[in-house]
């Protein structure tokens, strides 16, 4: 059992509650099944065989963003996160896929993507951008691979952010390709879904393309798909996400920025700050544009606060998702900020479809979407 | 075991949603921040004060033991069932109710977090002084149950001295108030302060009234580290010799300077005994004042360095080594028992001394973190539950550990209650007389023993 593995994790925890602090979850549901420290002891009594796995058990564990918010408030140093991926792993074992992931699981080993799409349409989000070159960023060789990720190519709402990213890798000549409808999911969906396992011919096939094209860098502006990268396959190109591309192009000088006079604010997507370390690009990037205010969130950084977005959860249930995107969103109210800056398309995503479903006034953008707003005004 | 005809009373009464028995439920309401862990019957998570008014005549007559719990992070094991019985939750009754700043009081439903009210009040300026480490997760009920101390606590005191009033629904269901808001009240015996402290063995608060302060316009923070822990321990009693009260007296002895450095965030010279980190607030000038005077008192009594912070981050940067402390040591071994002995201030570093002898003595690992100005120590067991042979010296080494303490004129508990880690002790600190006196105001209250039984008693 893969439990046994990490016994280690759950014998350190010492009940002392400390991560209900933080858990955005627990916080909204209250009971403490919900909680980090209730999911741990439920793995540690499952792996002492004192408890048969339930569907109640998988709703239980599928109510968790994965956010890793528990896991830097721990005081003892448990990885709540390993506990809860291995427990999903289990559950998936001997239950099968939970009911509202099965249908996306499926769909993603045929069509090596999460939608329900051809993996041919992958590149579509192009259709719009004028002067498109010849190419159309399809090409045998290049520097760098932009790794447009499943979300950003197929869901209108956040179609803009590789536009916005082929259009800063032009301005700044680098010489750069995109896979296309060679690009396969990552298979971080499958982590969360407890079927790591089905990872291997996805990971096999995007290193393969991306050597084929001899590059040296590849470039992700989904925060998720560049942790996976970084976390799982076996590989020394250069990783890099976008905010970080974007950060060495305005220092090293080819893209230059202009004026914005906006108030904003940034929120710390999950696997980009706290799973991934990447906190001081984005707040770099957001500094050097002339003009604009930015003023943090009162959770920031390492603290930041998951947008409900994480883990899977919209698809276990999309209400209590979007209980926390709320939160998130009066978060950012407390700021007096006009626009909420992230760096990831789930986030955007989760965050302004709770204020479109609610009709609020509140502006919510992509990093790159700043970024191509200040260049236009340059 | 508890009839289905009953369950479903009770279901009746909290409401299909709130009234919990699956395995999963009841495993993760069988345990709080001590070791041993007991399986509820049920749980509830009442909406108000009246389902638990009703819950609690069903529970009388039916004699059902009936068990509050918080956040659970009591440290005592005041919070599970260990007669069995149904857990009552307090999840939902969160709301801060007012906040005056008039009359400088707050009211508050007893599942409040102690965090969200201090952001609270101090929109308006205030403060709520008890500040328990685990206050961001910790209740107002919680601490008001277990009287909660904090790093503060020196100058400000400790739950009690800002508990003003109550609500309180009695194990027969009825219902009475105590105290009020005002600041002063003696009419009657104090029955305020006797249910603070109780363990949830008397009543049940559903509405808690609070003092709260002004908020302190400044602060100064500083740091001292010395190379014998005597120099540090008499430093501290200069301090409160020469009439400055400090807002916060921390010490951390070598053991857990070694862990910090091995593990943990900050760095400390091979020749470190023990580290001091004060903090005084008020007045401005009064603080720089104060600041200046207890760095020289840290210097002339043998600190090898001392720094004093001057911006509020340099601040953060010296409370890193106090804040990362549990963790560092929680995390070297599997078990991490926090004892919490108390002795006058003066013969704290006897005390000391004593636990370096019976950490020899026993073979284990034992580090001593101490809110000094006021006596209070805990010294941390790090051990391992699972094995019997350590447990067994674990075990004579707090025995002599509390034996030492009581003959230093010191208590069982300074903070964190007596619940089922003390019960045993109790009569080394209280005559038979004492005991059958709380055992008689119990009765009185609890008749037929349905609340929180198997406590301390
Ligand atoms: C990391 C850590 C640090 C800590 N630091 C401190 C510290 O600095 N100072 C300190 O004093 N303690 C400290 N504690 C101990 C603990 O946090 C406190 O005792 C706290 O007051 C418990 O609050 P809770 O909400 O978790 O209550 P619980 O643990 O759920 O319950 C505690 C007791 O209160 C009773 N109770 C709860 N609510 C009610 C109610 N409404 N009516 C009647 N009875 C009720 C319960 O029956 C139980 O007896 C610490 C604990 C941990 C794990
Ligand atoms: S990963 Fe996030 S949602 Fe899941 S238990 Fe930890 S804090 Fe809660
Ligand atoms: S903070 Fe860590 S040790 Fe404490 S309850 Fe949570 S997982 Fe366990």
């Amino acid at each position: 059992m893969i439990l046994n593995e990490i016994a280690n994790e759950f014998d350190q925890c010492i009940k002392c509650g400390l991560c209900l602090a933080t858990c955005p979850v627990g916080k909204t549901l209250f009971l403490e099944k919900y909680t980090p420290r209730g999911k741990v002891q439920l793995a540690k009594r499952y792996a002492a065989g004192d408890l048969e796995i339930s569907e109640h058990y998988r709703d239980i564990f599928a109510k968790c963003l994965l956010c890793g918010a528990c896991t830097v408030t721990c005081p003892s140093g448990v990885d709540q996160k390993t506990v809860f991926l291995a427990m999903r792993e289990e559950i998936v074992k001997k239950q099968g896929l939970h009911p509202n992931v099965e249908a996306a699981v499926t769909s993603l080993l045929v069509n090596h993507n999460i939608s329900d799409e051809d993996n041919s349409e992958r590149g579509d989000w192009r259709d719009d951008i004028r002067d498109l070159p010849e190419h159309m960023y399809e090409k045998e060789r290049a520097d760098v691979v932009y790794f447009v990720g499943c979300v950003a190519s197929f869901f209108p709402m956040v179609q803009s952010i590789p536009r916005n990213m082929v259009r800063i890798l032009q301005l700044a000549s680098v010489d750069f390709a995109i896979l296309a409808g060679e690009e396969w999911c990552c298979g971080f969906p499958l982590i969360g879904a407890g079927a790591p396992g089905e990872m291997k011919a996805l990971m096999d096939h995007n290193l393969e393309k991306v050597k084929a094209l001899g590059a040296r860098e590849v470039a992700f502006s989904c925060p998720s798909c560049y942790r996976t990268w970084k976390e799982h396959y076996p590989t020394d190109l250069k990783l890099s996400h976008s905010t970080q591309v974007i950060e060495r192009l305005i220092k090293e000088g080819p893209i230059s920025l202009g004026e914005l006079r906006e108030t904003v604010t940034y929120h710390d997507p999950c696997d980009l700050g706290r799973n991934a370390g990447v906190f001081d690009a984005p707040r770099e990037i957001l500094r050097s544009i002339p003009g604009l205010t930015f003023v943090e969130l009162a959770s920031n950084r390492n603290q930041s606060i998951c947008c409900g977005g994480g883990g899977n959860l919209e698809m276990a249930d999309a209400a209590l998702s979007g209980r926390i995107a709320q939160n998130k969103i009066e978060e950012v109210r407390q700021t007096g900020a006009d626009i909420v800056v992230t760096a990831c398309q789930q986030c955007v995503r989760t965050i302004k479809g709770k204020v479109r479903r609610e009709k609020l006034d509140l502006d919510v953008v992509d990093i790159t979407d700043m970024v191509v707003r200040s260049i236009s005004h340059g | 075991m508890i009839s289905d005809t009953i369950k479903n009373e009770i279901r009746g009464i909290v409401g299909d949603e709130w009234f919990l028995d699956s395995p999963e439920d009841l495993i993760t309401y069988s345990y709080d921040g001590f070791l041993p862990e007991f399986m509820p019957d049920a749980v509830i998570v009442p909406g108000d004060r009246d389902e638990i008014a009703s819950v609690m005549k069903v529970a009388n007559r039916e004699r059902i033991n009936i068990i509050p719990r918080a956040a659970g992070t009591n440290i005592c094991g005041s919070s599970v069932a260990r007669k069995g019985g149904i857990i009552l939750a307090f999840h939902r009754l969160n709301r801060i109710i007012e906040i005056d700043p008039e009359s400088r009081c707050a009211v508050v439903q007893p599942g409040v977090v102690n965090a969200e009210l201090q952001k609270a009040v101090a929109a308006y300026g205030l403060m709520y002084p008890p500040d328990p480490a685990s206050m961001f997760v910790s209740t107002i009920g919680g601490n008001v149950a277990l009287n909660a101390g904090g790093p503060r606590g020196v100058k400000y005191g400790v739950t009690r001295d800002y508990l003003l009033g109550l609500e309180v629904v009695l194990p027969s269901g009825e219902i009475i108030r105590t105290g009020g808001k005002t600041l002063k009240n003696v009419s009657g015996y104090d029955l305020t302060r006797l249910m603070c402290g109780s363990e949830g063995t008397l009543g049940i608060f559903t509405e808690i009234i609070l003092r709260l302060v002004p908020l302190s316009p400044a602060k100064a923070t500083l740091q001292a580290i010395y190379a014998d822990l005597d120099d540090a321990a008499t430093t501290v009693s200069a301090i409160i010799g020469a009439g400055i009260v400090p807002t916060t007296l921390e010490l951390i002895d070598r053991t857990v300077l070694d862990v910090i450095s091995n593990y943990g965030d900050a760095q400390f010279s091979d020749k470190a005994q023990a580290l001091l980190l004060i903090e005084v607030d008020g007045e401005d000038i009064l603080v720089e004042a104060q600041g200046k005077r207890i760095e020289a008192f840290c210097k002339e009594r043998g600190a090898f360095q001392v720094e004093r912070a001057s911006t509020p981050e340099e601040a953060d940067r010296l409370w890193q080594a106090r804040r990362t402390a549990f963790g560092a040591v929680a995390s070297l071994r599997p078990n991490c028992i926090v004892e919490d002995a108390t002795v006058p201030v003066k013969m704290l570093p006897a005390m000391i001394r004593k636990i370096v002898e019976i950490a020899e003595k026993y073979h284990i690992q034992i580090g001593v973190l101490a809110h000094a100005g006021d006596g209070n120590l805990h010294p941390l067991f790090m051990t391992d539950l699972r094995d019997k042979e350590e447990m067994e010296r674990v075990d004579k080494a707090l025995v002599e550990l509390v034996e030492a303490a009581i003959a230093m004129g010191g208590t069982l508990s300074g903070e964190h209650g007596i619940g089922i880690a003390k019960d045993r002790f109790m009569s080394m600190e209280f005559s038979q007389t004492s005991i059958d006196l709380m055992r008689g105001i119990k009765k009185v209250f609890d008749p037929n023993n349905i609340l929180n039984p198997g406590s301390f008693l």
